[in-house]
């Protein structure tokens, strides 16, 4: 395997972890806030992640139905979050190769045009659907996902960076 | 180092699956299909249902963190605000108790009257308390959530109020909770009656906010330019409908433009409920059900002039 110089060999990820970070993100999404178009949506940054990292674990279906229950929940257009996270998740499947050899920061702003497309999926939708226009606002919800791409990445990570045997000094 | 302890195992030679292409189509022609099924044929009421039903424990979950906060806010609120409000409270209700009294008697009189004209009774409504869950994230309409379902027996179209006026209407009943679409989507519209001048007009949801009322309000649209309306109008709902009781205050109306160069005036009214911030509500059922069936109008049928070919 062709890797990154510098980059760490990582532990196999826990399939365990990949789904409750997931739920994780579901339920950070489903935080009643009121209603709040710049909120960056959590769920679609661990998709992506999951999507990049682990492709043969988390794909286009998990990202569907995960899409479906965001559409329940906020009781938008069904298939409106679905779509558009089908979308985010091919975009994922097309760039994890080469997005995993540049550095953390740089990946953030490899992903920035996906979260872009993703969201203006869902403004078109519900344009067309005769919704309300938000607002100009919603422009910064893909921007703070970007944003929060570093963040993501090392949290999410962290299971896998521990040492392959741990001792006395090193226990976790 | 034991086998398998890196992250990094060979690809799959063989067993690819399907290409992410095809995936991607699939899984998009799925949606596409469930937007057209939604919007057009309403035909997905028992998957959004099904999928509610299962989201319930997690929703429930999710609302735990905001509820403590809320709860704590309220907890430590200091004892002269506390004193103040039950004083407030206190005065309302004297002022209240004098007109609730009036209000026996007038009903008992009214009734009186009704049958001596040989009207019909007026209509009973039966009222169900409900909390609001949570606001509806998606940005695009204005709903919220309420906690009573299909096993409270609530009815689709019931309207719903708060202690200060007509909120909205229940447009979704799922198992354990129902959608309530607010009086200022787009969506949303309600005949209403013009107490001061009693002319009937319909208000329509404006979710645009304006200087006036921030959060989105209403509009009657299609009143003419010199038509009889105040700054300061109060709407209540005319009863006309077959869904709300007649009498409930809808909106107060906060601006009237009228234009030269158009035939309508642009009137926009502020909703009396909180649409931003309610609590409780109570859940009405529509009156339609008491109402006697609408008289068949005799088809018009178009009378075919006799050929004299004969």
């Amino acid at each position: 395997m062709i890797m990154r110089t510098g980059q760490q060999l990582l532990l196999p990820a826990n399939p365990l972890f990949i789904w409750s970070s997931l739920v994780a993100a579901l339920l950070l999404n489903m935080l009643p806030l009121g209603r709040v178009p710049w909120m960056p949506d959590f769920l679609a940054l661990v998709l992506v992640f999951w999507n990049v990292h682990q492709p043969l674990r988390v794909g286009i279906g998990v990202a569907f139905m995960f899409g479906l229950g965001m559409d329940v929940h906020q009781s938008s257009l069904l298939g409106q979050h679905a779509l558009s996270y089908t979308a985010l998740s091919f975009s994922a499947a097309v760039i994890h190769r080469r997005l995993l050899w540049f550095t953390v920061p740089s990946q953030a702003v490899q992903v920035l045009p996906l979260f872009v497309v993703a969201h203006a999926v869902e403004l078109l939708i519900r344009m067309v659907a005769g919704g309300i226009f938000p607002g100009w606002v919603i422009l910064l919800a893909p921007l703070l996902e970007s944003i929060l791409w570093p963040v993501v990445s090392i949290v999410l990570l962290v299971p896998q960076r521990r040492p392959p045997d741990p001792d006395q000094n090193r226990p976790l | 180092m034991p086998l398998g302890t890196l992250d990094r195992s060979s690809p799959p030679f063989f067993k690819q699956g399907p290409s992410v292409s095809s995936k991607l189509l699939f899984f998009s022609a799925l949606a596409l299909f469930l937007m057209v099924a939604d919007t057009r044929f309403r035909i997905t009421q028992p998957v959004r249902s099904a999928l509610s039903t299962a989201l319930y424990p997690v929703q429930w979950l999710a609302m735990q963190p905001v509820r403590a906060v809320q709860g704590s806010g309220e907890y430590f609120t200091s004892l002269s605000q506390a004193n103040s409000s039950s004083e407030e409270a206190n005065k309302k209700l004297a002022l209240q108790s004098l007109r609730a009294g009036q209000v026996e008697q007038l009903s008992q009189e009214n009734n009186r009257l009704r049958k001596l004209l040989g009207l019909r009774e007026q209509l009973a409504t039966s009222v169900m308390a409900a909390e609001v869950l949570y606001d509806a994230a998606d940005p695009y309409t204005r709903k919220i959530i309420i906690d009573k379902g299909l096993l409270q027996k609530v009815e689709l179209g019931s309207p719903v109020l708060d202690e200060l006026g007509v909120l909205g209407q229940v447009t979704r009943v799922h198992p354990l909770v129902s959608e309530v679409t607010l009086v200022i989507d787009r969506d949303l519209s309600i005949p209403v009656l013009n107490v001061r001048t009693g002319a009937r007009s319909v208000a329509y949801g404006d979710p645009s906010g304006s200087s006036t009322h921030p959060g989105g309000g209403l509009e009657l649209r299609f009143m003419g330019s010199n038509s009889d309306v105040l700054q300061g109008d109060l709407l209540t709902t005319s009863g006309v409908d077959g869904v709300y009781p007649p009498g409930l205050p809808v909106a107060k109306i906060s601006r009237i433009e009228r234009r030269a160069e158009s035939a309508f005036a642009k009137i926009y009214c502020t909703p009396q409920a909180l649409v931003g911030g309610a609590r409780h509500v109570m859940v009405v059922t529509p009156v339609a059900s008491q109402i006697p069936p609408r008289p068949e109008t005799a088809v018009a049928v178009p009378t075919v002039k006799k050929s004299k070919s004969k």
